[in-house]
């Protein structure tokens, strides 16, 4: 494994380090000291494990494709945005838009995330252990959004596509967003999910998990998917 | 006493078209959605509203179809390493592969390549057949994000992050479902055949202090090599541009209430913003002020219909214009071909703006295979190139004219104002007047 030492230098400069690095043919490297800089491994486009010791800023392991990230830490806003592939794992809680945007890979968080968790994502999977605040999952549009925990307001607004599933209380569900029947291929998909990522029934940051046939499954009631005079009053309170 | 049985009272409050319009709601129980842009009558200051003042005896002009008269034109010379460099001042802005159909897209590129100039992706993402016929190409970081693609964005000349748009500023995009075919749906990741709305704000950040560390992330993303170009409707552009400007962005586009679009609700494309004439003033004096003209460059958007629009537009201060419904005309959109189409959806060609149907009879704004069929690239690229060409020479012969051998030396004392209100918005004397009415935020000494 390969050091890159994060103490004093500017965002630039860790990343330079760790794309020379990656250049030199590195595939697993440990960032320590990140200081919680902004945009630290961005845009990482190969398998490579890389690991912050320490909390990181926004937009963490942003724009990936392949990438196992490992943030011994908190992260600021918009971890893993944009990501096209990749695992990243936080161990302790997100800012703002956690996962936003994302088409594909596994962003977990082992803590709480914070509002707008899940915002327009377009597929991957989004998991959290404790709680997410408001409007998590606002306009997503495939892959899957699970909270342990609690959710803030307005949870699941305005969705296409994406299922979500919930472990704790609802806090007021979005626009259009409804309850559905968790079934059976639900149950196991949940199971093996918190089996991958966990592996028990806690998470790193010691939250207790609920029972997979206890969550709550939301999605989308499609009534937002097209105009429609007769849904004047849904419509009224979505625009 | 006229006799009233004789002739037709209207009400000045409630016109014909005021009563339809209340009629049609009461019909549809929703806001009016069509695209094209402002339709109602421009009875604010436009380019129309100045004129040029060519040398006599005062200047001496160069030969207007002859001499040299540089076009070509840099942007982003401000951090990145490879700013870019086009021939002429006039590139193709962003409209979305889905909004457009792809023959449209790849013409438009394929012809701007041709004269040297840019094109930009638009809402969901890039077409790998934009990048290969595009010679430049700008990639748009939109709220949306539909269709991102890291390595897309890569293999770009430059990155824009889009704010808003003339049309609608402070409002995403609207693709009826009509465009959402099975192929854009897959492109943007969602369900086909939804009236898709995108978001106005985008997902990972709100205000400038976040954009700053946006824009960082997008530089390091793409090795700190292309330029950062930030798109904003135009609203409060001083203010807007000089934040633009203090959260890093190498160039910045302003883009006026003219500005075109593929669907939106019509109250937002008559009524919100502020025109592309007032906005190239206000982002000047913006730049200005902060001591960052020349050094940030400007393009300037919304309503650019030929060479002499672009023209003032450089001469307010602007360093490039964008063109969109200009380079759809030019691809043939309002043609009286297929006329009985355009009949069917109730209009007229040069009266057409039902791009949001995805019925366009001329196969610009449709994802339908065969009205598609209409725009054939190879004619299309060429009608585009000319069209370039052609305001490329407009700018020059009038830069000619005022004596400049390079359309960037083009300058506000080169013009008249031919209203009072240009006079005021512009800080350009009026016609037959040495004198420069108001003390709005015009191009001199606004602090």
């Amino acid at each position: 494994m390969a050091e890159v030492s994060g103490g004093g230098k500017a965002s630039r400069e860790i990343n330079a380090e760790i794309k020379r690095l990656i250049a030199q043919g590195e595939t697993d490297i440990l960032v320590r000291d990140p200081g919680a800089r902004h945009n630290l491994g961005v845009a990482v486009l190969q398998p490579l494990r890389l690991t912050f010791d320490g909390s990181v800023g926004y937009y963490c392991a942003g724009l990936c494709d392949g990438p196992m990230v490992e943030i011994r830490g908190d992260t600021g806003w918009g971890v893993a945005e944009s990501m096209l592939n990749g695992t990243i794992i936080v161990h302790g809680s997100a800012g703002n838009g956690a996962a936003a945007a994302i088409r594909g890979g596994a962003v977990v968080v082992h803590g709480d995330a914070a509002a707008r968790a899940g915002v327009s994502m377009k597929g991957g999977l989004l998991l959290i252990a404790g709680n997410c605040g408001y409007m998590a999952g606002f306009m997503a549009q495939k892959g899957a959004l699970i909270v342990c925990g609690d959710t803030g307001e307005a949870f699941a607004d305005s969705m296409y596509e994406t299922v979500c599933y919930v472990g704790g209380r609802i806090a007021e569900l979005g626009n259009d967003a409804v309850v559905a029947e968790l079934t059976a291929e639900d149950v196991a998909f949940l199971k093996s999910t918190f089996s991958r990522y966990f592996g028990g029934e806690t998470s790193k940051s010691g939250r207790r998990i609920p029972r997979p046939h206890d969550f709550k499954k939301i999605v989308a009631g499609r009534k937002l998917w097209n105009f429609d005079k007769r849904e004047w009053a849904t419509w009224k309170e979505a625009l | 006493m006229p006799d009233r049985r004789n002739y037709l009272q209207t009400s000045a409050t409630y016109t014909p078209d005021v009563i339809e319009d209340i009629q049609a709601k009461a019909e549809l129980g929703r806001y009016r959605m069509r695209g094209f842009g402002a339709l109602r009558e421009r009875r604010w200051a436009t380019f129309d509203d100045l004129t040029f003042l060519p040398c006599t005896l005062t200047r001496i002009p160069l030969e207007g179809y002859r001499e040299r008269c540089v076009t070509k034109t840099v942007l982003g010379t401000r951090f990145a390493r490879k700013p870019i460099e086009i021939e002429i001042p006039i590139m193709i802005t962003g409209m979305s592969w889905g909004a457009l159909s792809y023959n449209a897209k790849v013409a438009l590129a394929r012809g701007a390549a041709r004269v040297g100039s840019s094109n930009t992706t638009g809402d969901g993402g890039m077409l790998a057949a934009e990048r290969e016929n595009s010679k430049t190409l700008i990639y748009e970081v939109l709220p949306s994000r539909y269709g991102i693609n890291i390595h897309d964005m890569r293999v770009a000349d430059a990155i824009e992050l889009t704010i808003g748009q003339g049309a609608k500023p402070g409002t995403g995009g609207l693709l009826l479902g009509s465009k959402v075919s099975d192929v854009i749906a897959q492109q943007r990741d969602l369900p086909v055949g939804v009236d898709q709305r995108s978001p106005a704000r985008h997902p990972d950040f709100l205000g400038p202090d976040d954009m700053i560390i946006k824009i960082e992330e997008l530089r390091e993303a793409t090795d700190w090599q292309v330029p950062i170009f930030v798109k904003m409707g135009a609203t409060r552009v001083f203010d807007d541009v000089k934040l633009a400007a203090k959260t890093g962005a190498d160039v910045i586009v302003v883009d006026g209430m003219e500005g075109g679009t593929g669907a939106s609700p019509e109250i937002l494309q008559e009524h919100t913003g502020i025109p592309t004439l007032a906005a190239v003033c206000e982002a000047r004096a913006a730049l200005e002020s902060l001591g960052l003209y020349g050094e940030v460059q400007l393009i300037i958007a919304g309503g650019i219909r030929n060479g002499v629009d672009a023209a003032k537009a450089l001469a307010l201060g602007a360093d490039a214009v964008y063109i969109g419904t200009a380079a759809m005309i030019g691809l043939n959109c309002n043609k009286p071909l297929f006329v009985e189409d355009y009949h069917a959806l109730g209009t007229e060609p040069y009266h057409c703006h039902h791009c949001h149907t995805g019925r366009c009879p001329v196969g610009i704004t449709t994802q339908d295979p065969e009205l598609m069929k209409r725009l054939d690239v190879d004619a299309g690229a060429e009608r585009v190139a000319n069209l370039l060409h052609a305001m490329a020479l407009e700018i020059q012969i009038l830069a000619r004219a005022c004596g400049k051998a390079n359309v960037h030396d083009l300058e506000p004392e080169d013009m008249r104002a031919l209203s009072l209100e240009a006079s005021m918005i512009c800080g350009i004397p009026l016609a037959g007047t040495n004198k420069v009415f108001g003390d709005g935020p015009g191009w001199k000494g606004h602090g």
